[in-house]
């Protein structure tokens, strides 16, 4: 026997009541002056006895009372199968409804998530009257519904009707320890935990911490046990076809231009396939197409596919192959801006006396890499000038600037770049022999925060040709980078560093910021990659074969800066004359340029977060998600994160392209939403598993005929016993009610 | 004594009624007039009743000369007498009288009664004595048929305020020692004492040859004893107060007056007495006009 609210007990002092007031009603009477006493007293004498023995009763009748509602209300309950006279006891339920992308899956004629939300409706209709229910999303996130179990059953059903399917990953465990979370502070004598899912193996990567927690929980004595239902509801789907990447092979999109978009293609099935045909969609309209003539079991398939973007501004890129009974993966978009032209601001610290000695001779051919009379018609346009006439130049014409081992500038021009940066213009930097590298580390790095590190000492020697850095040659993490993770893409360690500068990376700008990313961070899974903080933090881009950086990058308000460790032309390195030179000037040049588009293609589930400009901020934006009805929209503010206005949006369920659209000034962003290549893989946890999971779980497949109710109800045990007490405690007033008139009648 | 108070106490209805009735003594009375009522005395009076041998020392006054000069033997005339008779009214004036939960007080009422009984009673040209007592006698008025008699016993009636408790038996003893002529004992009385002495009072009063008639005064409240809830009775003598439930007792109660009563009753009727019940709820001249012909009824002429 336990309590559910042990605290009411506490509620039987109330036998005091009585108690009190029948000594305060002996004080309370009618005072009559009387003169035949004598009757009065000897026939009080003659009922004393008689009047006192019914006012005990009467008093030991309203204390009872009083201590047995004490009881009821402290909800009295014992685990036991033989007390289900009075009816089944009340549940508190949890309802573990898988929402991940692979429930998508259909059978031809319901998907994976209609069974799901059926099943649990039933498992809802299957609850004793008066339990209560919460409900949890589950994907690689707990999503929960209806956070606190509610015993209005019908908003449990309505939460479960409604619930949305999301391109998101699975991870059952996060949504497993919530919901034991949620059961622990409740008060029932039974709790259970429904799981519906369809067992895809992905989402039981942690199978040993639930198999352990359930266990746990299945042994807790008393009402902390939880006992949990499985459901299985996947029919064995293993062909699957999926694209499971998408990139722009170039870094930049500029208009009219052909641009090449790589797509992967996977075959998670067990048999070859043949003749997939791929097709390439610009703004929904096709665009190109290829067939990719077979992929062996467990294969992927790369394909190039080639377009030109006909207008500035924001397209949507989408790949797809023909649909399978997954739909989820078989499409992927992008969100790509067309820029008509790119200015490009070269210094060059030192001309030399003929061009080819000039610091910024490779430099302006990588970036312009077509012949004299094509560069007229060439997106990149550049122009250089000496380190003398930048006090004169207005950096605003520009794009992007360029330092190619300018030794030191006024503090004049220091500012105006450190405003031409924060507007969002890209700057670029590399050092040489002539660097002040003690203005460059105290005016740009410490004063100004333009530079993600600081310059070291120099090292090695430039005059000889044996010992040499090279870049690293595996492990890109950065996205400019990203592309040689591919060996396709040729290599990066071919090019050899005689001399280079110690670039030492500054610390993240503010500790505030830091931690007010990390707050809206917390709950949400690790892979949120572009969260607000590693937005302005300084960080690496390429290091050299020994870990020392190579290249480094941070942003500053809507710009960015770029720092190299060596120099821009051949003096201390051989990269200018190495043709991963020009892929990898152009891929920072877009990220340069592309500054404003940080993020646009982020991962189902990721925080999407955009830097605008100060006369957004406070200004609303309406966000409309894929495939949302006209009517839902999402409404939220631009606020300011470190100094800078940032639009972020976290509810990123969805796969595909979301508008962002601000009405004053008229904005609209895009960005696009990647599904997790992870939900494609439909294989199914092992059956050994699943038997070993019917020990601290009862588990059950889905079929046509299952029958929930009939299933959960043979587990259900133990009683509360309130009901009969309080029946007892009417029956009591009742009595009390009989006895008090019976005993009080005229005698 | 204004007229106010005369008109409290002499109930004009009562004693319209009650005139018409009389209030005749049922048993010989020895009174010192001629008038209605038998006397027990032969001597000189109006009716002859025997002859009797004239023995030494009798009064030459009733010696029947006719006889004497027809047999020449001396006898001497005897008549019976019509006399008139004293009524002593004894009423109550102890504490528990003050008593009334709605009408009159009982000591009022028992005030009307002795009022309108001496008011009867010196019509009919008998006497009245007026004794108002608690535990001993307060007020005292000695027989009178003098017309200013009426007067007195109004005014001290009128002026009498109860202090103490009662003990009737003592008083009854008292009166029985002080009555020499037998006459009529009129009790007013809630007769709030011990039951048994109270009867042997009685019977003393009676073993001296006077007529007794016991009004015994009651409360309608006390005979129905309608109280609800917690009340506390706060005692008009000795006895100290008492929290209860009335309705709960009230059975008990009632049978413990109907006991009381009845023992009264009884005991009144082994001794020839009557008593009579009084509710004070019931208007005055009810019971008195009741009582009367009654009265008349059982009377022996």
């Amino acid at each position: 026997m336990s309590f559910l609210n042990p605290f009411m007990l506490f509620g039987a002092g109330a036998i005091a009541v009585p108690i009190i007031i029948h000594l305060l009603n002996r004080r309370r009477f009618q005072r009559v002056v009387w003169a035949a006493m004598r009757f009065v007293k000897v026939s009080t004498e003659k009922n004393q006895r008689r009047m006192l023995v019914e006012d005990m009763i009467l008093l030991a009748i309203r204390c009872l009372m009083l201590a047995l509602l004490a009881l009821a209300v402290a909800r009295p309950a014992m685990r036991s199968t033989t007390h289900n006279v009075f009816g089944q006891s009340k549940v508190t339920a949890v309802i573990v409804l898988d929402n991940s992308a692979s429930m998508g899956v259909s059978d031809g004629v319901q998907t994976r998530f209609d069974k799901a939300r059926k099943v649990a409706e039933q498992a809802v209709d299957a609850l004793p009257s008066g339990s209560a229910a919460a409900v949890i999303l589950a994907s690689d996130i707990a999503k929960e519904v209806i956070k606190e179990p509610t015993h209005d059953l019908n908003l449990a059903r309505k939460a479960v009707r409604e619930a949305p399917l999301s391109d998101r990953a699975t991870d059952l465990f996060p949504s497993i320890e919530k919901a034991l979370e949620t059961l622990k502070g409740r008060s029932a004598i039974r709790k259970e935990i429904y799981i519906i899912t369809d067992g895809q193996l992905a989402g039981w990567r942690q199978l040993g911490d639930i198999h352990k927690t359930l266990k746990t929980a299945k042994e807790q004595t008393g009402e902390q046990q939880v006992s949990a239902h499985l459901v299985l509801v996947s029919d064995s789907e293993e062909r699957n076809l999926g694209v499971s990447g998408l990139v722009l092979s170039s870094g930049l999109a500029p208009l009219n231009r052909p641009l090449r978009f790589e797509a992967q293609v996977a075959n998670y099935a067990k048999q070859e396939v043949k003749d997939i045909k791929v097709s390439l969609l610009v703004d929904g309209t096709s665009a190109d197409e290829v067939t990719i003539p077979s992929i062996p079991p467990g294969g992927t398939r790369s394909v190039p596919l080639n377009t030109r973007l006909k207008t500035e501004g924001w397209h949507n890129i989408t790949v797809r192959i023909p649909g399978d009974r997954f739909p989820g993966d078989d499409a992927r978009t992008l969100a790509i801006r067309a820029i008509r032209e790119i200015r490009v601001l070269m210094v060059d610290g030192e001309p030399g006396t003929e061009p080819r000695e000039s610091e910024t001779f490779f430099l302006g051919h990588a970036l312009v890499p077509v012949s004299a009379e094509e560069a007229e018609q060439y997106y990149v346009k550049t122009s250089t000038i000496a380190p003398a006439d930048m006090a004169g130049t207005r950096f605003d014409d520009f794009d992007s600037v360029v330092l190619a081992n300018v030794p030191d500038f006024s503090a004049d021009t220091a500012i105006a770049m450190e405003n031409f940066v924060k507007r969002g213009g890209g700057l670029l930097i590399f050092p040489g022999a002539k660097v002040n590298t003690a203005f460059y580390n105290a005016q740009l790095a410490t004063a100004r925060k333009l530079l993600p590190a600081t310059f070291g000492e120099p090292r090695g020697d430039a005059a000889q040709d044996e010992k040499f850095l090279s870049f690293q040659t595996k492990g890109y993490d950065h996205p400019i980078v990203a592309l040689w993770n591919d060996g396709n893409a040729g290599t990066l360690a071919s090019a050899r560093f005689f001399r280079t500068f110690e670039l030492n990376l500054l610390a993240a700008p503010t500790g505030e910021a830091g931690e007010k990313a990390g707050k809206r961070e917390s709950g949400k899974t690790a892979s949120t990659t572009n969260t607000l903080a590693s937005l302005a933090a300084p960080k690496a881009i390429l290091r050299f074969s020994d870990g020392s950086i190579a290249m480094a990058e941070r942003a500053v308000g809507l710009g960015r800066v770029v720092l190299f460790a060596s120099t821009a032309d051949t003096a201390w390195n051989d990269l200018g004359v190495r043709p991963a030179f020009v892929p990898l000037l152009h891929r920072t040049l877009g990220t340069l340029i592309q500054r404003h588009d940080d993020g646009a293609n982020v991962r189902v589930g990721a925080q999407f977060a955009r830097r605008l400009t100060a006369d957004l901020l406070h200004k609303d934006a309406i966000v409309m998600a894929p495939g949302a009805a006209t009517g839902t929209r999402d409404l939220r503010r631009i606020e300011l994160v470190n100094g800078t206005p940032v639009l972020s949006y976290d509810a990123t369920d969805k796969a595909g392209i979301y508008e962002v659209s601000i009405a004053d000034p008229p904005t609209v962003i895009k960005f696009a939403v990647q599904p997790d290549p992870s939900e494609s893989n439909l294989s199914e946890l092992p059956v050994d598993e699943v038997t070993a999971l019917g020990l601290v779980a009862a588990v059950q497949r889905w079929n046509p005929t299952l029958n929930i109710r009939e299933w959960v109800e043979k587990a259900r045990v133990g009683a509360e016993f309130w009901l009969p007490i309080l029946i007892a405690v009417l029956a009591l007033a009742a009595l009390e009610t009989f006895l008090a008139q019976y005993f009080s009648r005229a005698k | 004594m204004d007229a106010a108070t005369l008109a409290t106490l002499l109930d004009p209805v009562a004693i319209s009624r009650a005139e018409t009735l009389g209030m005749h003594a049922r048993y010989l009375v020895e009174g010192y007039m001629a008038g209605e009522h038998k006397s027990p005395y032969h001597g000189f009076a109006i009716e002859f009743a025997q002859h009797r041998e004239y023995a030494p020392g009798d009064d030459l006054r009733y010696l029947d000369w006719k006889v004497l000069g027809r047999t020449d033997r001396y006898y001497i005339k005897q008549f019976e007498q019509e006399t008139n008779y004293v009524a002593h009214i004894l009423l109550d004036g102890s504490e528990s009288m003050k008593y009334g939960s709605g009408g009159y007080p009982k000591l009022a009422y028992g005030k009307m009664l002795a009022a309108c009984l001496s008011y009867l009673i010196l019509h009919q040209r008998d006497a009245v004595a007026l004794d108002i007592f608690d535990n001993e006698t307060r007020e005292y008025l000695p027989r009178s048929n003098s017309h200013a008699m009426i007067h007195k016993v109004l005014a001290t009636l009128a002026a009498f305020q109860p202090e103490r408790q009662t003990n009737i038996a003592a008083i009854l003893h008292e009166m029985a020692r002080q009555v020499r002529r037998r006459g009529i004992a009129v009790i007013i009385s809630d007769l709030f004492d011990d039951e048994e002495k109270i009867l042997e009072g009685i019977q003393h009063l009676r073993f001296g040859g006077s007529e007794v008639v016991v009004f015994h005064l009651m409360d309608p409240a006390e005979l129905e004893f309608k109280f609800n809830g917690l009340v506390e009775f706060v005692g008009l003598e000795a006895i100290p107060n008492i929290l209860t439930r009335p309705q709960e007792i009230r059975a008990s109660y009632q049978a413990e007056v109907e006991r009381f009563r009845t023992t009264l009753r009884q005991g009144c009727e082994k001794n020839h007495v009557h008593f009579v019940p009084v509710n004070t709820g019931q208007p005055l001249h009810e019971v008195l006009s009741g009582y009367l012909a009654f009265r008349m009824k059982t009377s022996v002429k």
